[in-house]
């Protein structure tokens, strides 16, 4: 309807509007002939560019981000930003109209792969013909079940357990590099009456599945865990039970007000010395004040069974396109663009920098801290991605009820674990 | 108008995720209901909230009417303090209330002034007490409109009325129970229904303060329809939950409306 309103449109969307009131005239009543913001017809030299990146420092950087490559005379790139929560349960939505945005950011893995097999992404093998310097891990993220390439990563970050320098030096503890450390290193802190490890499960109970997480990977591995979460396993096996086992271990220390508030309460509790350890990712650092970070640090999750090769949790971003794109060529040229050193530098310098580039030849911030986290995902013989992005956002709900349940009644674990199941089932069966 | 809710209530008959065809599973997803656990808690749930959250509002927004009901000096601003929570949306209330139940909050305070400290949870996150912890700031709104509604069907009761019971010696609860009560039928009519649609419809109060958690103890029909719909993205399954909803809300509702009319006629 804009064609109406501006001068110096083409004659084709000016037809169109044209069109659409005549439509609306037709069906009196119906005044929905409205479209989702950004879904504009695109003439072509318009893209579309749908972001979750809502956070005040993300989207300015995400701002910066897209001004840049409209300098370089390539397509107009038009950022809608979404509210992460609204854009997550809008997605299938946009995807499947008639005239879908153009461009989204998104995660890598199986979250992604869930609409390349419903046929609604475009293939993008060609915008990888430059990404020759990509890692083995992050082709295999990008790579559909049907075997094409259909997910540019930009960025990634790393999840650890934090803890501020300062109180570990006052404590006399030392970060723990086995279970067993860990186990001495909670029951130090916990003798000076502080809750030793800190948690957030108030409306963000999925923070728990980290620990899931870890403790698969550390016990049973990076590929028993895939594939658990996409439904090839039972959560009933003894293995997982093992896992809750281990962690059972360590719920004493665990901080009792964390059930009550979210995760950036809980960041705040360590930052002001109310807990002693927290297992997080690196976006904490979005809503923690800029001073004390430079306190803080982290340690890699102990090693349970060093016979187990080590896998790291390493999230990775970046942006997937939708088939029904007009302007193929426009969309492919953006993407290449996106996944250059250059462009990802412009992302991490201008937001938070605690997120490393995808292209290794993009410089990180240049922090202790980032370069520690770079490390050890380098170092990993396996990559995770988190809960969610190694099942789908479908499963994470049945994890929450599970494992807040488990910390709550932990001698109840047979029938959570039966319950957990029988609720994955009906995921996967849908 | 009905073109939706036709809609809704064929895809109760269908499996779908938002991406594909439905498919058709006939009464699939209602025998499903039949053994899902976080069914019957969402149903049981949705139970208490009518009892608790429409009784209560009811005996409170009436109580309050009573006594704001004659003209006194100052009356007007009890009644504009009782009808303030109505005037903020839902997940404003919310927010405030989970200011209070912090650990270490208001709430917390209160209880250890009274000398009640042992009996400090974690009000929203233990399973045992999050669902009337979200109760409270629902009624905290509700009894505000409850009142307004009685108000005004006790402004609408004939004056003569109570003299005439006051010169046949009628006490002052007799004039209210034999006067006041029936002459406020229609109004009762309208509350119920009212009440009945908005404890069915509950949602954001629980949605913003437990999402329905912990571990569903808290999950509400509304919610659980919801979460299915939106999270779990089975809109199949939700649209069968909405479909139960609306019978239920339907039923309460013929069912008073029946009985009112029989007694009339």
């Amino acid at each position: 309807m804009t064609g109406l309103a501006v001068p110096r449109s083409d004659r084709r969307t000016f037809l169109k509007g044209l069109g659409l009131l005549g439509a609306a005239t037709l069906v009196p009543g119906c005044a929905t002939s409205s479209k989702s913001p950004g879904s504009g017809s695109a003439p072509s030299g318009q893209l579309a560019l749908q972001s979750n990146l809502s956070s005040e420092q993300a989207k300015a950087a995400m701002e910066k981000l897209v001004a840049a490559y409209n300098k370089t005379g390539g397509s107009q790139v038009k950022l809608n930003t979404v509210a992460s929560e609204i854009f997550r349960t809008q997605l299938p939505t946009y995807l499947t109209s008639a005239n879908p945005p153009d461009v989204y950011t998104w995660y890598a893995g199986s979250v992604a792969d869930s609409y390349a097999k419903k046929d609604l992404l475009l293939d993008v093998s060609s915008v990888w013909d430059s990404m020759g310097n990509y890692s083995k891990a992050m082709q295999t993220l990008s790579t559909s079940s049907a075997g094409q390439k259909i997910f540019v990563p930009t960025s990634y970050y790393w999840w650890g357990m934090f803890y501020r320098k300062s109180n570990f030096a006052k404590w006399g503890v030392t970060p723990p590099k086995t279970w067993a450390e860990f186990v001495a290193v909670c029951k130090t802190i916990q003798s000076k009456g502080i809750p030793p490890i800190g948690i957030g499960l108030g409306d963000t109970p999925w923070v728990a599945s980290a620990w899931f997480d870890y403790l698969n990977i550390r016990i049973n591995g990076a590929p028993f865990h895939r594939q658990l979460l996409a439904g090839q396993g039972n959560f009933t096996d003894p293995k997982v039970k093992a896992v809750f086992t281990k962690w059972r271990e360590v719920l004493p220390y665990f901080d009792p007000k964390g059930k009550s508030f979210p995760f950036q309460e809980a960041t705040s509790a360590l930052l002001a010395g109310k807990t002693g350890m927290f297992l997080i990712g690196t976006f904490f650092a979005d809503s923690a004040p800029k001073d004390a970070l430079d306190d803080i640090d982290f340690f890699q999750f102990p090693i349970i069974d060093p016979a187990v090769p080590v896998a790291e949790e390493a999230p990775t971003d970046g942006y997937f396109a939708s088939k029904k794109v007009q302007d193929v060529d426009g969309v492919k040229k953006f993407l290449t663009w996106l996944a250059t050193a250059e462009a990802q530098e412009i992302y991490v310098q201008n937001s938070s920098g605690t997120v490393i580039p995808a292209n290794p030849d993009g410089k990180s911030a240049d922090t202790p801290l980032v370069q520690k986290g770079k490390a050890m995902i380098e170092g990993a013989a396996e990559i995770t991605q988190f809960f969610n992005r190694d099942s789908s956002d479908a499963l994470q709900p049945t994890a929450d009820a599970a494992l807040t349940k488990f910390l709550d009644k932990p001698d109840q674990i047979d029938k959570i674990l039966k319950d957990w199941q029988a609720a994955a089932e009906k995921v996967f069966k849908a | 108008m009905f073109w939706p809710a036709l809609q809704g209530f064929w895809l109760a008959l269908t499996s779908w995720d938002g991406l594909s065809a439905p498919r058709f599973v006939g009464f699939g997803n209602f025998s499903d209901m039949v053994s899902d656990p976080i069914f019957r808690t969402a149903l049981k749930n949705t139970a208490i909230w009518l009892v608790l959250f429409g009784g209560l509002s009811v005996i409170g927004g009436f109580g309050m009417a009573l006594l704001l009901q004659r003209e006194r000096r100052g009356v007007g601003i009890y009644r504009a303090a009782l009808f303030t929570p109505v005037v903020f949306s839902l997940v404003v209330t919310a927010l405030i209330w989970r200011v209070f139940y912090q650990p270490d909050g208001l709430v917390d305070t209160v209880f250890r002034t009274v000398g009640l400290g042992n009996f400090i949870r974690p009000w929203l996150a233990d399973p045992d007490t999050a669902l009337y912890a979200v109760i409270v700031p629902a009624l905290w709104r509700q009894i505000g409109y409850v009142m307004v509604l009685y108000l005004a069907g006790l402004k609408a009761v004939d004056p003569a009325l109570y003299e005439a019971a006051k010169v046949d010696g009628a006490s002052a609860w007799q004039r209210t129970r034999y006067v006041t009560i029936p002459q406020l039928k229609g109004v009762n009519s309208v509350v119920l229904s009212v009440i009945v649609i908005d404890s069915l419809r509950s949602f954001d109060i629980v949605w913003s303060m437990t999402k329905g958690g912990p571990y569903h103890s808290s999950e509400l029909l509304s919610t659980y329809m919801y979460s299915t719909a939106f999270q779990s993205t089975q809109l199949g399954y939700a649209s069968a939950l909405a479909v139960v909803i609306f019978v239920l809300a339907l039923a309460v509702i013929l069912g008073y409306l029946i009985r009112a009319f029989r007694e009339e006629s």
